[in-house]
């Protein structure tokens, strides 16, 4: 079941990250007890560990999927000089199951938004087959782009993809 | 004996009237009226004046002549003095009017909104609430407008107004890259979930 993109649009993300999609397939994200939907807002304490990523599916196909977590508003929204920075990546996750059972490229990266409110974008990518190791992974984490990412990697466009939104939390708790 | 009629004066910019200006033109009314429960308004002891006062109301034709013995709720609208015969509109609902007042008065609005807009271009993304931040999108482009013009004169308004002067820098110096092919539309705001205290619906606002 195909979810609408209306929502990414209006967010930004596709635009400045992704590329126009129609969604394929459906994955959830959870930190904790907080489920991860469109836009919504999350606090960096509470995204400090990695979430569990499910992917929903048939367990005994055997597509492979990437996934990629990216801020594009790095260091600050208004001024994106580091956009994207990389967050995460995983690869080669079986169709069904969760992120951990596929292969951490990129370590996982909290949010740690300096300034401004930040987007995450979680995306999904669909593999043709198993990534062998041709994956050149960039030391640095700046500067990173999902476009040319997918394109090196002959992933074509995402088939699903997520955001969340996140600032620095105050030394003094909000009400 | 000339009383001067408040209303005489013309419209004012609100174009509304007020009871304060009729009542300070006229002379006090506090003998018959605090006798006569009167709502909120004087919580003076009653005093028994002479009535001379009250008979020199006569010269000024009231549309109720009881109301000068104060036997009325003074702040009713059966007597309140609508004919405004100079010309200027006078509307009871809100037609046609959109400014929004953001529920302050003029001086506070206007701090409000320059803060707000010090702090969009400041961060490039904020969390307001839906009033507020569809009220400083207009703010927004003019100052965008300003830097795109990017002479001294453009400059030194933009200063008046925001807040802050290394924001005005830094903005004379991005915007021609950054907005220079686009036409107006500098902002974007995405609606989202309610304030938690009193449910007010919160905003994102954030630069294009």
């Amino acid at each position: 079941m195909a979810r609408s993109v209306g929502t990414l649009v209006v967010g930004g993300v596709i635009g400045d990250v992704l590329d126009m999609f129609t969604p394929a397939s459906e994955f959830t994200v959870q930190y904790g007890s907080k489920q991860v939907t469109k836009g919504c807002d999350i606090k960096p304490s509470v995204a400090a560990d990695k979430p569990r990523v499910q992917i929903l599916g048939h367990p005994l196909s055997s597509n492979l999927y990437t996934l990629v977590m990216v801020d594009p508003d790095a260091p600050s929204p208004s001024e994106p000089r580091l956009r994207e920075w990389l967050h995460w990546l995983v690869v080669d996750i079986p169709e069904g199951h969760d992120a951990t059972k596929g292969r951490e490229l990129v370590a996982y990266m909290g949010p740690q938004p300096p300034t401004g409110i930040h987007r995450y974008i979680l995306a999904l990518f669909k593999q043709e087959g198993a990534m062998e190791g041709r994956i050149e992974v960039a030391d640095v984490r700046a500067n990173f782009s999902t476009r040319r990412f997918a394109s090196q990697n002959r992933l074509g466009l995402p088939v699903a993809a997520v955001y969340f939104n996140s600032q620095k939390e105050s030394a003094v708790k909000k009400r | 004996m000339a009383i001067p009629i408040p209303m005489a004066t013309g419209c004012r910019s609100s174009s509304r009237w007020s009871m304060v200006s009729l009542k300070s033109a006229l002379p006090p009314l506090t003998s018959a009226a605090s006798s006569i429960k009167l709502p909120c308004r004087h919580r003076t002891p009653p005093r028994i004046r002479s009535p001379q006062l009250v008979r020199s109301f006569s010269s000024l034709s009231l549309v109720n002549p009881l109301h000068s013995l104060g036997f009325s709720d003074m702040s009713s609208f059966g007597e309140n003095f609508t004919i405004i015969d100079n010309g200027c509109r006078f509307y009871a609902m809100r037609h046609g009017r959109r400014v929004p007042k953001l529920n302050r008065p003029p001086d506070q609005r206007r701090a409000l909104l320059r803060g707000l807009t010090t702090q969009l271009l400041k961060h490039g993304r904020i969390k307001t609430t839906r009033a507020r931040a569809s009220a400083v999108r207009k703010y927004i482009d003019k100052m965008i407008t300003l830097a795109k013009d990017g002479s001294l004169h453009k400059r030194r308004q933009a200063l008046g107004f925001i807040y802050e002067k290394q924001i005005v820098h830094a903005l004379f110096a991005e915007v021609p890259d950054r907005y220079g092919d686009r036409n107006g539309g500098y902002t974007r705001i995405i609606r989202t979930l309610p304030r938690r205290g009193d449910n007010a619906p919160m905003a994102y606002i954030e630069l294009v």
